[in-house]
């Protein structure tokens, strides 16, 4: 009955500390502002691809610049992941414009007709 | 405000409207010619622009080189091709080829049943199918025959396809190149356009067109590679590049082509790049076939 109620109180205690741990930890992910901004310019970046993708002016180095900012969003370096992903951004923006300013084909001056 | 300082403030705005025009200008003549209006060009008038350009340019090139690509116009890459051409790295792939249009398919039928003319049908494609609304280029129609018949179909940048395209190609050799756009169905000449839109679209971080090589610089050189016109470009694939180390379809150097200027390539025989085939082949029109070809 004591080992019991001793064994009942040991496992109440180890939740309890684990619980708080996972909590602290979240809480510490959750409330870092770096790692939330640098979240928010991946996911920014990501959508201006994807813009470029829509009017079929996707550039290579584009989804590259995503993944190094996700590796290094994952690693930790929160200042890196948020650079690389402004420029990944950046580049989508104007690929899109890119893309969306050649809708009308327009021969070039050099082909004479 | 005096006016007095109002007119200072207009005059010196107008100024600054005036020397970001002269920029803009100015960039736009470095980035080479100022791009018109799109004219309403027939095919033939592209034809006759692209093959003007090109002899005014090379004026001591004869049309008949020009399948040869860039060794029609680089003298000493010919030399080492002509080299290459005496033992050609695609002959195993021709011989391979060959196997496999004779080999029947599991349902004990072969490629001839599809290709009541072949396997010397190259000249037939790209051609426009009026029954399912697009191009269909020889790549496309063997595996649409393969999977008629209960095959899977093969992949469009290497592989299986290699060879026997090459096979195709080389029996061939000696067909004149003749696209020939119905009249009756707007919808090729759609499909014509939409290719040579993709062609004058400057895309990727380098911000180039296919243009921008095989038209306004053809001649010159990325790096150590001379740029080759772009009547010719269709009349040698497969090619056997020794880039690759291997034999390849003209969808994978239009991936390649677009990835070396950054940009992301469309999928191998999509409509794309079936109508950007389309496009290329019509301005070979009158051109000798001469597949498959050796290249750096």
């Amino acid at each position: 009955m004591r080992t019991k109620r001793l064994l009942s109180v040991l496992l109440l205690a180890v939740t309890f500390v684990a619980g708080t741990g996972v909590t602290l930890a979240a809480d510490a992910k959750a409330e870092n502002p770096k790692a939330v901004k640098a979240q928010m310019e991946i996911d920014k970046a990501d959508k201006a691809r994807k813009k470029a993708a829509s009017v079929e002016s996707e550039w290579t180095t584009t989804g590259k610049l995503i993944k190094k900012a996700q590796a290094a969003l994952k690693k930790g370096d929160y200042d890196t992941a948020t650079r690389l992903a402004k420029q990944a951004g950046e580049q989508g923006e104007i690929a899109y414009e890119q893309g969306a300013s050649q809708k009308e084909l327009r021969m070039p001056s050099y082909l004479k007709y | 405000m005096p006016a007095s300082q109002v007119i200072e403030r207009i005059c010196l705005e107008k100024r600054h409207i005036m020397k970001k025009t002269l920029i803009k200008m100015g960039a736009l003549f470095l980035a080479g010619g100022v791009a018109l209006a799109a004219q309403a060009a027939t095919p033939e008038e592209d034809r006759t622009a692209f093959t003007n350009h090109y002899k005014f340019r090379f004026p001591d090139v004869p049309m008949e080189e020009y399948p040869n690509g860039a060794y029609a116009i680089d003298r000493i890459g010919r030399e080492n091709w002509e080299a290459i051409e005496e033992f050609p790295p695609y002959e195993p792939f021709i011989d391979e080829g060959q196997e496999m249009w004779e080999t029947p398919f599991a349902n004990g039928k072969t490629y001839k049943d599809c290709f009541s003319d072949g396997p010397g049908i190259k000249s037939q494609y790209p051609r426009w199918d009026k029954k399912q609304g697009m191009v269909i280029t020889m790549a496309l129609a063997i595996n649409q025959c393969r999977e008629a018949n209960g095959e899977k179909a093969l992949k469009y940048k290497k592989g299986p396809i290699v060879p026997l395209m090459s096979y195709m190609a080389f029996e061939s050799r000696g067909q004149i190149t003749n696209v020939v756009i119905p009249e009756d169905d707007p919808r090729a000449m759609a499909a014509y356009e939409s290719g040579k839109k993709f062609y004058f679209t400057r895309r990727g971080q380098l911000n180039f067109s296919c243009a921008t090589c095989h038209v306004q610089n053809t001649g010159l050189k990325v790096r150590t590679e001379v740029l080759s016109p772009s009547l010719g470009h269709t009349t040698h694939w497969p090619v056997y590049r020794s880039k690759w180390g291997t034999a390849g379809t003209l969808h994978r150097r239009f991936t390649g082509c677009n990835r070396n200027i950054r940009a992301k390539p469309m999928k191998a025989q999509g409509e794309q790049y079936r109508n950007l085939e389309y496009f290329l082949t019509y301005l070979s029109n009158g051109l000798t076939l001469n597949g498959p070809g050796a290249r750096k």
